[in-house]
């Protein structure tokens, strides 16, 4: 009996690896700051990385269905890019819709030549990355854009606003994370992400065609970047034309630390978003203990690579091992 | 972007230059990287603005897009146009040396505009054209503790600095400007903190987050640029904390002018990308000249607090 639950213990720690090793850097940094866990503190760190979070939750998709996207951070550029500019021309209700319906045409692009074309979502995403760079610089003329009338309009909600007390981009962070989480875990659609992910031939072979749902990967990739954009839009009222730019390695950490495999077929939603929240709580804890930026860029790799090898550890049950 | 590809075009034929009347003078440059934000682009446009009024200059206008090689591939194209002087927006300070050090062989006059290279290749450059950052930083300290002294904290206050992109000289100049100059006027000023933000308004924004969450105290900002400034300004405003801090950048972008016009940012460098594009090719035009110019020509850029702005125009970028 008493031996059960230990095996069951120890199962239950090798599902959760990650988890352990977030809770030893929350405990870590509390020591070192004491205002690490005030809820000032902790609210701030998950507003801003809401941004990189919902385009993280797209991207898991992707991941678990056996690609790669590079474009999500240019892409996030051009959307914040272009719902400011509409903004001021045609009004926020319209501007909304409008970035919404192209940066998913630029997603369903990508799902195309991914998808339907079979072509090498490494080398379809990373030229788009610089493709779709340009795209902006072309809309924009390489100027920083701005909201002209920044007090009348009610456009600041998505980026500022509050819901009883929880800022509103943390509201939307966990909502898109609740259904994306249930539309990968418990719908037909969802394990056929995963089908598709684990061995894309034999599932079309059993009649799950690998090219329509890798086409909706990229569709749910390129709505999750353009909600982030929204809130990148809002929260800072104007943007540079870079405003995204490197993202999509920071996106694609924050994925792959959660466990999701970049061979395809494992990951899950929740264990992205502890991801994120890892890479954010890093970076914000970093700051508060004071240590000096050069240093910070080495010891980010360093706790990334141990939460890694943490959660790999937990899997096997041991430390160190000389097999696979 | 029209005038660009016509002016490349003409680069391909050589129509300027060799044809072109005795006292006209040919001028080309290579740009940095035209697009990627609204200095760049507007100085571009300054540049051909300023060609365009001066009948003793035609230009061939390049841009490098950001591309080391391309840059060292058109600074070649130059070479071979015979140009009689060369300006360049380096893309970077090392690796642009060896294209540089063949026009000198070439004995093409160089000037190297907005950002310098780095040392080792000062010897084949005639001249550099741009803003002193160090100047600025140093004139930023000083606006800070000016409004300290009006205000009556200069013996207390608390001043946290958010600098530009590690390893951008652009960053280390200010920085080190607004570091030597600060306990100078305002030896009783602390600088508390400094973390990069990346020229980034967004990382700026959440810096300064973390700034007011570690700091109860904080009475002043200095950030590298204005889009930075604005960055941790809204955070300051999330956090309702903007009162009872000073905010002071570089570079006036239009953000940081009506952020002044608002009475949330107190002051600023004015830099512009007009004055800069047209002090690059009167550099270059008093080179072919004759004139004996010094080695670094840097123009003016100026003060600007909500006391003056009145006096300058809102900055296009």
């Amino acid at each position: 009996m008493v031996e059960m639950s230990k095996e069951k213990i120890g199962r239950i720690i090798a599902r959760q690896g990650i988890i352990i090793a977030f809770a030893m850097f929350i405990i870590g940094f509390t020591l070192a700051n004491g205002k690490f866990l005030s809820i000032e503190n902790v609210l701030s760190v998950m507003r801003s990385s809401a941004i990189l979070g919902v385009m993280a939750l797209g991207v898991t998709f992707v991941v678990v269905s056996g690609n790669l996207d590079l474009s999500v951070g240019s892409m996030m550029s051009f959307s914040t890019i272009v719902v400011l500019d509409l903004h001021d021309k045609v009004g926020p209700a319209l501007a909304i819709p409008l970035m919404f319906a192209m940066t998913i045409a630029l997603g369903a692009l990508i799902g195309l030549l991914v998808g339907y074309l079979k072509l090498n979502s490494l080398i379809v995403t990373l030229g788009m990355l610089s493709a779709i760079h340009g795209l902006t610089l072309t809309y924009s003329g390489g100027k920083n854009m701005d909201i002209a009338d920044k007090e009348g309009t009610w456009f600041n909600i998505f980026g500022q606003g509050t819901a009883m007390g929880i800022p509103v981009p943390i509201v939307i962070f966990l909502l898109v994370a609740t259904f994306l989480g249930l539309l990968l875990a418990k719908t037909p659609f969802g394990r056929k992400v995963y089908a598709v992910g684990g061995n894309g031939t034999a599932a079309t072979f059993s009649g799950i065609p690998r090219a329509r749902n890798v086409f909706y990967c990229y569709v749910i990739s390129a709505a999750c970047v353009a909600i982030a954009g929204l809130i990148q839009a809002s929260r800072s009222m104007g943007s540079q034309n870079t405003v995204g730019q490197g993202l999509e390695l920071e996106v694609l950490a924050a994925v792959i630390l959660g466990g999701a495999s970049l061979l395809g077929g494992s990951g899950t939603i929740f264990k992205t978003l502890i991801g994120v929240l890892i890479l954010g709580f890093i970076q914000n804890g970093l700051l508060l203990v004071g240590l000096q930026f050069y240093v910070q860029f080495v010891v980010t790799w360093v706790i990334i690579i141990f939460a890694v090898w943490l959660d790999i550890a937990a899997k096997r049950g041991k430390f160190w091992s000389t097999i696979a | 972007m029209k005038y660009r590809i016509k002016a490349a075009l003409a680069c391909t034929v050589a129509v300027f230059g060799t044809a072109a009347a005795a006292e006209t003078m040919t001028v080309g440059i290579t740009q940095n990287n035209v697009g990627v934000d609204s200095y760049q682009t507007t100085y571009e446009q300054a540049f051909i603005a300023a060609a365009e009024a001066n009948s003793d200059v035609e230009v061939v206008v390049l841009d490098a897009g950001g591309d080391v090689a391309r840059q060292i591939a058109q600074m070649e194209d130059l070479i071979q146009q015979e140009v009689d002087a060369i300006i360049i927006w380096p893309t970077n300070g090392e690796a642009v040396i060896p294209a540089v050090r063949k026009a000198f062989q070439a004995s093409i006059p160089v000037v190297v505009t907005n950002s310098n290279i780095a040392q080792a290749g000062f010897e084949f450059v005639s001249s550099f054209s741009g803003p002193d950052n160090i100047t600025q930083g140093s004139r930023s300290a000083e606006i800070m503790c000016e409004r300290f002294t009006a205000l009556g904290t200069q013996n207390e206050a608390r001043v946290v600095q958010i600098s530009g992109q590690p390893g951008y000289t652009t960053a280390i100049e200010r920085a080190k400007g607004f570091e030597d100059r600060l306990p100078e006027v305002c030896p009783n000023v602390t600088l508390v903190e400094t973390q990069p933000g990346d020229w980034n308004r967004e990382k700026s924004q959440q810096v300064m987050e973390a700034f007011l969450v570690k700091y109860d105290d904080i009475d002043g900002v200095y950030a590298g640029d204005d889009n930075m400034g604005v960055g941790a300004l809204n955070a300051a405003n999330a956090a309702g904390r903007t009162d009872g801090i000073t905010f002071v950048g570089a570079t006036n972008f239009a953000v940081g002018y009506e952020a002044m016009a608002r009475g949330e940012y107190w002051g600023s460098i004015y830099q512009s990308p007009v004055d800069d594009a047209e002090a690059a090719l009167k550099t270059a035009m008093d080179l072919l000249a004759g004139e004996e110019l010094p080695f670094l020509n840097y123009f003016d850029t100026p003060k600007i607090t909500q006391d003056n702005m009145g006096n300058y125009t809102k900055p296009v970028f």
